[in-house]
């Protein structure tokens, strides 16, 4: 365990130390912050300038979602992005000759991120989400989207060779997100053309609140994992 | 130290490498020379670890390479041909950093002496020179005083007093008896260090014997010589172990009269070519 937490120790000081993945990391608060602050505020000034009872209220549910995905998104995207860095400085597969090994390379640059990035969730959703949440939704939420934002590093970093192009295809994942207003805005039977992405099935559990859409949530999200792993053992080695 | 049984791995549907037996003794440095892509830079990662997807049997240190456990790296150190090294952090911080990861390891300091980069320990690796982040690559490997090392191309990029320095000290780890396993395309390093060699081209191990067997396998090494006659420039050859059988020589050293004489002896390289119809460089 040692080794792991070593390793992950210096990755997690490596992050902080290039501006530019701090301040994604740090993005998370303020994106939070934004929403729990910004968009009632917004709401206020839209109603009286339209006078109208309610503009953005009826899609607090999806600003909630926005706010469980994109904490997960930016820890995973500058962990992605600093794998990108190892595996220029040839990091990568020289880890995995070292008590840190394969596995230990996975757990520390994938999952305790992700870890982190489930407890940082869960925090800013008990405390800046606009909407009321049952018990047990929000573990279950954040569990979901943390999966689907180890994906998007899977990608990023399977699919880049250096963080030029990371950045480039951080940009494209983006698109993975585009499940989440399909369920809010298209016509019942359009919007299944979004099923694919796990971030529509995400939206449709909250919005439904019907356990049976966990199920497609979950298997999808994993689906994209077990899809994008492969490639990325293949890239350490 | 490793025995390699029937070894088989393939990147696609084609066999990469195909049918692959050897052993390597402890205490031994064995060398694997063979042009690029011949299956050298695959064959340490099978046994380093880190390519698992293989048939046949690879033992290292007496675990099965695919099942190793987490103590299988404590033993074994890489130097891999490009330096893997955190750029940001310095020289010293780099050590310090894979040192920790180890149970056990040596002290920092006289290892970068040993290679010359104790003034600049201080200096981030960004900074340094290819020879120099070379130099801190290798080092990297013998951190935690492994039993096998794996060296792959360590003299690449290094100038000759350099690269004399690396030499030196891969042959003071094997008089430690410590077991390496020397992956190159440079002959000279390979028949200066290697207790045995083995070609690998195609996946395929060509041959597997001492430098010096090899190279014999060719023939003694031709002694050329020059003389003048009648006006004109003659050039004779023989075999250095009928020098004391051509008479002409004889006399020729005799009257002092010879316009140039030197052996040739054949190299790694030449008995590559022979045997396998490719150069190494």
């Amino acid at each position: 365990m040692k080794p792991l937490i070593r390793s992950f120790a210096l990755f997690v000081k490596q992050i902080f130390s290039d501006s530019m993945l701090a301040t994604i990391c740090i993005a998370t608060v303020l994106a939070a912050c934004f929403i729990r602050f910004g968009i009632p505020l917004i709401e206020i000034v839209l109603c009286s300038y339209f006078e109208r009872e309610a503009i953005l209220a009826d899609y607090y549910l999806l600003f909630d979602l926005l706010l469980a995905l994109v904490t997960p998104y930016m820890i995973c995207f500058a962990s992605a992005m600093m794998m990108l860095t190892e595996y220029d400085e040839n990091m990568a597969s020289y880890l995995a000759v070292t008590p840190v090994g394969k596995r230990g390379y996975i757990l520390s640059r994938l999952v305790f991120p992700a870890g982190i990035a489930f407890a940082v969730s869960i925090v800013l959703m008990r405390w800046f989400s606009l909407t009321e949440w049952p018990l047990g939704m929000i573990p279950l939420i954040c569990l979901l989207t943390c999966l689907l934002s180890v994906a998007v590093a899977l990608l990023l970093f399977s699919f880049s060779h250096n963080r030029v192009e990371g950045v480039a295809m951080g940009k494209l994942s983006g698109l993975l997100m585009l499940g989440l207003p399909a369920p809010f805005f298209l016509p019942s039977d359009v919007q299944y053309l979004f099923s694919p992405l796990p971030s529509f099935w995400f939206a449709k559990l909250c919005m439904e609140r019907n356990v049976i859409f966990l199920l497609p949530a979950l298997l999808s999200a994993l689906l994209w994992i077990g899809l994008l792993s492969k490639k990325f053992i293949r890239k350490i080695a | 130290m490793i025995q390699v049984q029937n070894l088989r791995f393939s990147y696609t549907k084609q066999p990469f490498i195909e049918n692959m037996n050897f052993e390597v003794q402890n205490g031994e440095i064995f060398g694997f020379l063979g042009p690029s892509g011949a299956g050298k830079s695959t064959l340490q990662k099978i046994l380093t670890g880190l390519l698992t997807a293989y048939a046949g049997s690879a033992i290292v240190n007496g675990s099965e390479v695919k099942s190793h456990d987490n103590g299988f790296y404590e033993n074994i150190g890489v130097d891999f041909e490009f330096p893997s090294l955190y750029e940001k952090l310095t020289a010293r911080e780099n050590l310090r950093f894979f040192a920790s990861l180890y149970k056990q390891h040596q002290a920092i300091d006289p290892l970068l002496d040993n290679v010359g980069l104790l003034p600049d320990a201080d200096k981030k690796v960004a900074d340094f020179s290819k020879g120099m982040k070379t130099r801190l690559n290798f080092i990297k490997a013998l951190l935690h005083d492994p039993v096998l090392l794996f060296l792959d191309e360590p003299t690449s990029g290094l100038d000759p007093s350099n690269a004399r320095r690396l030499k030196d000290i891969i042959l003071q780890e094997k008089a430690k008896g410590k077991t390496i396993l020397l992956t190159t395309h440079n002959m000279y390093d390979a028949t200066e260090l290697c207790d045995r060699v083995a070609f690998i081209v195609d996946g395929r191990l060509r041959a597997l014997d001492t430098p010096r067997n090899l190279i014999m396998s060719r023939g003694a090494s031709q002694v050329r010589y020059t003389f003048a006659l009648d006006g004109r420039e003659v050039h004779a050859e023989i075999p250095l172990d009928r020098t004391g059988g051509d008479d002409v020589l004889q006399r020729l050293v005799r009257e002092n009269r010879l316009l140039s004489i030197h052996s040739s002896e054949p190299t790694l390289n030449d008995i590559f070519v022979e045997l396998t119809g490719r150069r190494l460089q």
